[in-house]
């Protein structure tokens, strides 16, 4: 049903029909970035739904992280970014200049590739958040904050009376769990995961998916991957980029079932990425 | 568990703090712009302050006069022989000369300071014109010297504060030398004797100040002995304050001491030193320093007040009357200053240059160059491409980065005892100063060098062995060719550090004062030699005013040459950079 | 220069003859097929040419490194001899003076008195007088007495002994036997004086302090040694390079490894030229401790006084036998010294530095960076003595006007804070560049993961990059106090040269360094105590500094570990 010629000039982004009762929470119209002289995204629009995961996947290079980064504005932090276009939370503007990226960023969390976590105790990189933003006032309430996002985490049995144990001495596993554990101290509404699980083994994968899919029932969580096998497992909606374009977007089943653009069957039937 | 709390709470807590939050960022980015503004402040003063100190010497005042070249003075024995030239008695024909620009000047005292405007040495360069040329005996000649540094300093107006005043009041000279006194009707003079009088005020107001402190820490002390010094450092003030204050208020002559402003007055050409001055301002007396052509009534005539102190500056009233004199006659002439860059040290600042120090200099990186250069090459090229991965290995490695952080002035210490004590070397020679900067810079060449050849990709070895090249060829015919820029880069950089570097150099005896500049040649690397930052640290521990400026100057010269060895440096790297 | 010119030339033209028939060979004897050959031509070139050149070189170098000394070694042996006849009459005149035989019956019975006192002093008893003799002492008392008593007397003995050689001298008429005479008398430092004149005016090496008749003599003694040594070393060096052109020139067939010797021959110089580095600490270990282990003797082994000591006063000639010969070189005036001017320095250097880094790191744009970088880098190039000259003629007198209009009335111009400012900034570009180096190594992904919280910049700085960075700042600082430590040109200028003992910034202060500067500046014999003073206190230095860096060095590699 698709022109292999399609391939060479992209067309419009196809979207599928979205099922999905949840509202709202993410929303884009046409944002491009710029790194210097390269365009690495091409007007991207997109509506990412609350309460649900959200996979992105596309072969590597094709602006995935890019695109994820514009949503809490760490392209801010390239000096030679340039990111035009709207991006929306809960119908607000991002990107404009009343929104203090402070404000902006502990709304919305964001966990890397590698796990990166602070040189300071467990205890410390979990309250590293609600300290800085002054969350709790009182060391209890610190206390409790930790221990509850540990626990959300699923790494609160393994550290338990370990919590001024250094972060870095944690299993590449725990590691990222426990800073997924920093990004829900303070109670982000949006969760970025850019490859969560790319440098992990498959038990430590398996036990990162298990926690992606508790969290979705109180987060909106949007979720870079490579593995297409994981966006299935894990994710209601995927979108599916390609040098810079968003191709094709819709419920993850319906994408991988029935996908409408060529690039998006080549690469899910593995002829390239 | 949908225990989401409201994010409306959150973002209030969150915005509560965020003012404050953006305050410390600010000052912290405050903290860093300080910083590097500091730097820059820093370097922006030290570089200016050292020019402004520089810029007196590059000019010189040069003193020309008719020189007759008498016969019985140049030529002792008279039959022209060389010897008998090298005989003759240079400076008094110079003496004459001067003398004869002043015939009035008779006085010890006066001839003392106006032959106090040249420095001596000057003599041998007119003997050597005389031993060159014997012809012009018996003829004047036009003869060219550099005017004293005291001199100099003064015309150039940077040590003394002087006014002239052209009057036309009627004065009435009493004699035409000697002592002599001046009269005219109205009170000339009171403008002057006002002037004293207030600079002796000022110092009774300072006096007292300092009275009335010490007499406020004598209440304070604590201890008694602490209240009787201050009491007694109080009393002493208290007594000079009085004393001063009798001086301004008697209504006696005015005896003009060197704490005070000097007075000249010049009239009908010459110039008359004022040492006491009546009351009244009408009468003054003083001492004829160049004769006016007559005595009696003047209308017009100049008063002439030298501000500073002569207690307060290193030339006298007397020299100071020469020296104008001369310039007023087109004999004194301000040019650049060549005598920097051609002469070698001297014990006068207007003769010293910079001749020895440059060419003790250039010898001694000839030496450092030949030395640290190939060996640190070598060792980088055997660390780098050959080292079998070893103990020995481990340690030359250590070792260097341990000897890149040994303090210079240790690398004296072992160049004193091992080349000087041990080797028998000749103390204070550019080949031992040499090879201590080389070991000194020799670190920093290897792991320069190291890095360059680092820098090269693996392919560029692999494909010349790949085509049957031993390891050696490899290395040689290719890797070393493509790192070239960066060891250039580099060893220039450790040579331009070697450069500036004084302290292992006082160590090994370049210290020493140096009045020939060591031959440009093989021989001049065992002969005694300073190098430039020797000898700015030892013009700057120079007594005079005048060697401040030229240290300034030299100073600007050696960073002249650093800043040609970067220049080099910059643009080997440019010229031969190549990209893979 | 004892070697000529000549015989080098002639050295290195037979090199390149080498070189030559080297190739030559190898073409002859692949007959024209160099491809039969095992190396490339040209390799055997070299492998003859370096059997010509190396040995002859190094039989020179030698030559050059010890021919001097064999030559005052031989002259002098010879004056020995021609002064033995002098001598023997000096002897003789020395036995039947009676002066002397009187002055020496003397001392010994002194001598012997003064073994007695001491053995009291040993034993802690007091001193039994005999009958009328001296008046009670203690025996620390009695045996001060004597040993200057000893002294005198010792002294009035060299005088006559000097009256009687002077006239035993006269009486010779032989030059040579005079000088040799004399020579053979002298002490060793006037030897080397008188050697070294001696040299001056034989071989025209420097200027001669002085012409006597027995320097001329000497010199004279020296010139055959000197020419015959040198002809000879010449010769040898020749046929030593002829010969190894033979050697090497039969050794050459086609399936020779001339490449495999040549390269080797590389080898082994680039592993010498590596060796050289450690050749060089060895060589500071080795002086630095020989020096100072004469030091330290000369002071009766007090190391304790020299590290403890409160009193450094140097100047103070030091004499045989002289009493409390100890007290003078007390070092810990110099330690504080140099550790309060470190500390003034460390206080500007350190925060700048450090915001210097963090600043053109973290928020400086590359507009910025472009031309805050090439200022650090100038601040690090200008050569310390011109940071000496600015803090002595500009810095060190607008701080003394500064604090006289504040009311202080001791303000001086070299003062330990001027010093320590102006070194604090010398050492700014130092601190920056090392910290820059160490921040830029905390990953990318620390700073990332501060932003994703909702850090802002400086918390990002001050509670993620700053501790992660800690150690390899820590390490860059021990460097920077290593450097401060070392430092000399500014604190010989600025500082001053008291050797106070404060903690006042606003006094004069001295350091390690200006010691070690003011004591080998300036003509003085090698061998006192306060020249020997100067390496001990190298020592310190080298020892302190080494710690540092080593120290530090651990500290950053283990850090840059830890990131790589
Ligand atoms: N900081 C940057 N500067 C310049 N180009 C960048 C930068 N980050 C990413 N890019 C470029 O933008 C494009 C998209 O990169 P990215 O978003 O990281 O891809 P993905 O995450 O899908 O693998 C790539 O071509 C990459 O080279
Ligand atoms: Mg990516």
């Amino acid at each position: 049903m698709t022109d292999p010629q399609n391939t060479a000039a992209p067309a419009a982004t196809v979207y599928h029909d979205q099922p999905s009762a949840n509202p709202i929470k993410v929303e884009t119209r046409s944002v491009s970035v710029r790194y210097g002289d390269t365009q690495a995204l091409h007007d991207v629009s997109i509506r990412i739904p609350d309460r649900g995961v959200t996979a992105f996947i596309g072969p590597s290079g094709c602006g995935k992280s890019t695109f994820l980064r514009c949503i809490n504005r760490m392209n801010d932090t390239i000096d030679s970014a340039r990111v035009s276009g709207s991006v929306l939370i809960d119908g607000e503007e991002v990107n404009s200049r009343a929104v203090d990226p402070v404000v902006l960023r502990a709304r919305v969390g964001m966990v890397f590739q590698k796990p990166n976590p602070f040189p300071k105790s467990i205890y410390d990189n979990v309250a590293y958040g609600p300290r800085i933003h002054g969350l709790a006032t009182k060391r209890e309430d610190l206390d409790a904050i930790v221990e509850a996002s540990l626990r959300k985490a699923g790494l609160w049995a393994e550290v338990e009376g370990r919590l001024g144990m250094p972060g870095t001495a944690l299993s590449g596993g725990q590691q990222q769990r426990l800073v997924i554990a920093r990004a829900i101290a303070v109670n982000p509404e949006v969760i970025l995961m850019d490859e969560p699980c790319s440098a992990l083994d498959p038990i430590a994968t398996a036990r990162i998916e298990e926690l992606i899919d508790e969290l979705r029932e109180n987060y909106c969580l949007i979720i870079v991957t490579h593995s297409m096998a994981q966006a299935a497992r894990v994710s209601q909606m995927t979108a599916f980029f390609h040098l810079g374009h968003l191709v094709e977007y819709g419920p993850t089943e319906d994408m991988f079932t029935n996908p409408h653009d060529a690039r998006t069957q080549d690469y899910i039937t593995g002829r390239f990425g | 568990m949908t225990d989401r709390a409201p994010s409306s709470d959150i973002r209030k807590a969150i915005e509560t703090r965020l003012a404050r939050r953006h305050r410390a960022e600010r000052r912290f980015q405050f903290y860093g712009m300080a910083a590097i503004a500091l730097a820059v402040l820093f370097l922006v003063v030290l570089l200016s302050s050292i020019i402004v100190q520089a810029l007196p010497a590059f000019t010189q005042h040069t003193l020309t006069l008719p020189v007759r070249v008498e016969a019985e003075l140049a030529d002792p024995q008279d039959d022209r022989s060389e010897e008998s030239l090298r005989a003759g008695s240079y400076s008094r024909m110079l003496q004459v000369a001067l003398q004869d620009q002043f015939p009035s000047v008779t006085g010890r005292s006066e001839l003392r300071a106006l032959f106090g405007l040249y420095s001596s040495v000057n003599s041998a360069k007119l003997l050597n014109q005389v031993v060159e040329n014997p012809d012009i005996i018996g003829e004047t000649i036009e003869f060219s010297m550099p005017i004293s540094d005291d001199a100099d300093l003064y015309l150039k107006g940077l040590t003394t504060d002087e006014r002239f005043v052209d009057r036309n009041e009627p004065l009435t000279l009493s004699g035409a030398e000697g002592e002599v006194t001046l009269t005219a009707s109205d009170p000339v003079f009171s403008a002057f004797i006002e002037e004293v009088n207030d600079t002796l005020r000022a110092r009774i107001q300072t006096v007292s100040d300092r009275a009335a402190t010490a007499q406020a820490r004598a209440d304070r002390a604590e201890t008694e002995d602490a209240r009787q010094a201050a009491a007694a450092g109080a009393e002493r003030a208290r007594r000079e304050a009085d004393q001063l204050e009798e001086r301004l208020q008697a209504r006696e002559a005015l005896s003009l001491s060197p704490e005070m402003a000097s007075l000249l007055v010049r009239l009908g050409g010459g110039v008359v030193q004022i040492t006491q001055l009546e009351p009244g301002g009408r009468v003054a007396r003083g001492e004829v320093v160049i004769a006016p052509e007559r005595d009696g009534v003047y209308q017009d005539w100049t008063e002439w007040r030298i501000e500073t102190p002569a207690a307060g500056r290193r030339i006298g009233d007397v020299q100071i009357v020469f020296a104008r004199a001369l310039d007023d006659r087109g004999l004194v002439e301000n040019g650049l200053n060549l005598i920097l860059f051609t002469n070698a040290d001297s014990r006068e600042p207007e003769l010293a240059g910079v001749r020895g120090a440059l060419i003790g200099s250039v010898l001694t990186m000839i030496i450092t160059m030949l030395m640290a250069v190939p060996i640190g090459v070598g060792t980088a090229i055997y660390l780098e491409e050959f080292a079998p991965r070893n103990r020995l290995s481990e340690i030359i490695e250590v070792n260097i980065n341990n000897l890149a952080a040994v303090p210079s002035i240790v690398f004296g210490l072992l160049g004193l005892a091992v080349f000087i004590n041990t080797f028998g070397m000749p103390r204070s020679a550019p080949l031992v100063g040499g090879f201590v900067l080389a070991l000194m810079t020799l670190p920093t060449v290897i792991i320069s060098s190291r890095a360059a050849l680092k820098a090269v990709p693996p392919s560029i070895r692999e494909a010349a062995l790949g085509v049957g090249a031993s390891r050696m060829q490899a290395v040689f015919g290719h890797v070393l060719p493509m790192a070239m820029p960066g060891i250039l880069t580099g060893s220039i950089i450790g040579l331009a550090q070697a450069l500036g570097e004084t302290a292992p150099l006082l160590m090994i005896g370049m210290v020493a004062f140096i009045a020939d500049p060591p031959t440009m040649g093989v021989a001049g690397f065992t002969e005694p030699a300073t190098v430039m930052p020797v000898q700015i640290f030892l013009w700057s521990s120079g007594a005079e005013r005048a060697f401040e400026a030229k240290t300034a100057a030299a100073i600007l010269i050696l960073l002249a040459l650093m800043v040609l060895f970067n220049a080099a440096a910059i643009y080997l790297r440019s010229r031969f950079e190549r990209r893979w | 220069m004892q070697i000529s010119l000549f015989t080098v030339l002639i050295l290195m033209v037979l090199t390149a003859v080498g070189f030559l028939v080297g190739r030559r060979r190898a073409y002859a004897v692949s007959s024209g097929h160099a491809s039969r050959l095992h190396s490339l031509p040209s390799y055997y070139g070299y492998y003859i040419a370096l059997w010509t050149g190396v040995p002859a070189f190094i039989l020179l170098a030698i030559y050059g490194m010890f021919g001097n000394d064999a030559v005052n070694a031989l002259a002098g042996a010879q004056m020995h001899r021609a002064g033995e006849p002098v001598h023997a009459q000096f002897e003789q005149a020395l036995s039947d003076d009676e002066d002397i035989a009187r002055l020496e019956a003397e001392l010994a019975t002194l001598e012997n008195r003064r073994i007695y006192a001491r053995e009291a002093i040993e034993r802690d008893s007091e001193l039994v007088p005999a009958a009328g003799e001296y008046p009670a002492q203690s025996p620390a008392e009695r045996q001060q007495a004597l040993s200057s008593e000893i002294n005198r007397l010792a002294a009035e003995r060299e005088a006559r002994a000097e009256v009687l050689a002077g006239q035993v001298e006269a009486q010779t008429d032989d030059a040579l036997a005079r000088a040799g005479f004399v020579y053979s008398r002298l002490s060793d430092e006037r030897r080397e004086l008188m050697i070294n004149d001696a040299r001056a005016i034989a071989f025209g090496e420097g200027v001669a302090s002085r012409e006597t008749p027995e320097i001329n003599a000497l010199a004279s003694a020296m010139r055959p040694f000197h020419e015959v040594l040198r002809s000879s070393m010449a010769l040898a060096a020749l046929a030593l390079a002829i010969g190894g052109l033979a050697y090497a020139r039969s050794r050459i067939s086609s399936s020779f490894r001339a490449r495999n010797r040549v390269e080797g021959a590389i080898s082994v110089l680039l592993l010498l030229a590596s060796v050289i580095a450690i050749a060089t600490t060895i060589g500071i270990v080795l002086s630095l401790l020989f020096e100072s282990v004469r030091f330290f003797s000369a002071i009766n082994w007090r190391i304790d006084e020299f590290l403890l000591g409160t009193q450094w006063s140097p100047q103070i000639a030091i004499r045989e036998g002289q009493v409390g010969q100890t007290g003078a070189f007390g070092a810990v005036p110099l330690f504080a010294g140099t550790a309060l001017i470190t500390v003034i320095a460390m206080l500007v250097a350190v925060p700048v530095g450090l915001f210097a880094a963090i600043y053109l790191s973290e928020y400086a744009s590359t507009g910025v960076r472009g031309w805050a970088k090439p200022v650090l880098e100038i601040l690090a190039g200008i050569p310390t003595v011109v940071y000496g000259f600015f803090a002595l003629l500009t810095v060190g007198p607008l701080l003394r006007d500064a604090l006289l209009l504040l009311g202080y009335e001791n303000a001086v111009t070299q003062s330990a804070l001027a010093a320590g400012l102006v070194m604090g900034v010398m050492i700014i570009p130092f601190v920056s560049s090392l910290a820059d180096d160490v921040i830029n190594a905390v990953p990318q992904s620390l700073r990332d993961g501060a932003y994703a919280m909702g850090a802002t910049k400086s918390e990002t700085v001050r509670q993620v990059i700053f501790p992660a960075a800690l150690p390899g700042i820590v390490g860059a600082v021990l460097l920077a106090v290593s450097r401060a430590v070392g430092e000399t040109m500014i604190v010989v200028m600025a500082a001053g040269q008291g050797a106070n003992l404060t903690a006042n910034p606003l006094e004069s202060v001295t350091t390690i360094t200006v010691q070690i500067v003011m004591l080998l500046t300036g003509d003085q014999e090698f061998d006192s105590p306060k020249t020997l003073s100067a390496f001990a206190l190298g020592l310190v230095l080298f020892v302190l500094t080494l710690i540092l860096n080593v120290i530090a060095l651990r500290v950053v590699q283990r850090y840059r570990e830890k990131y790589d």
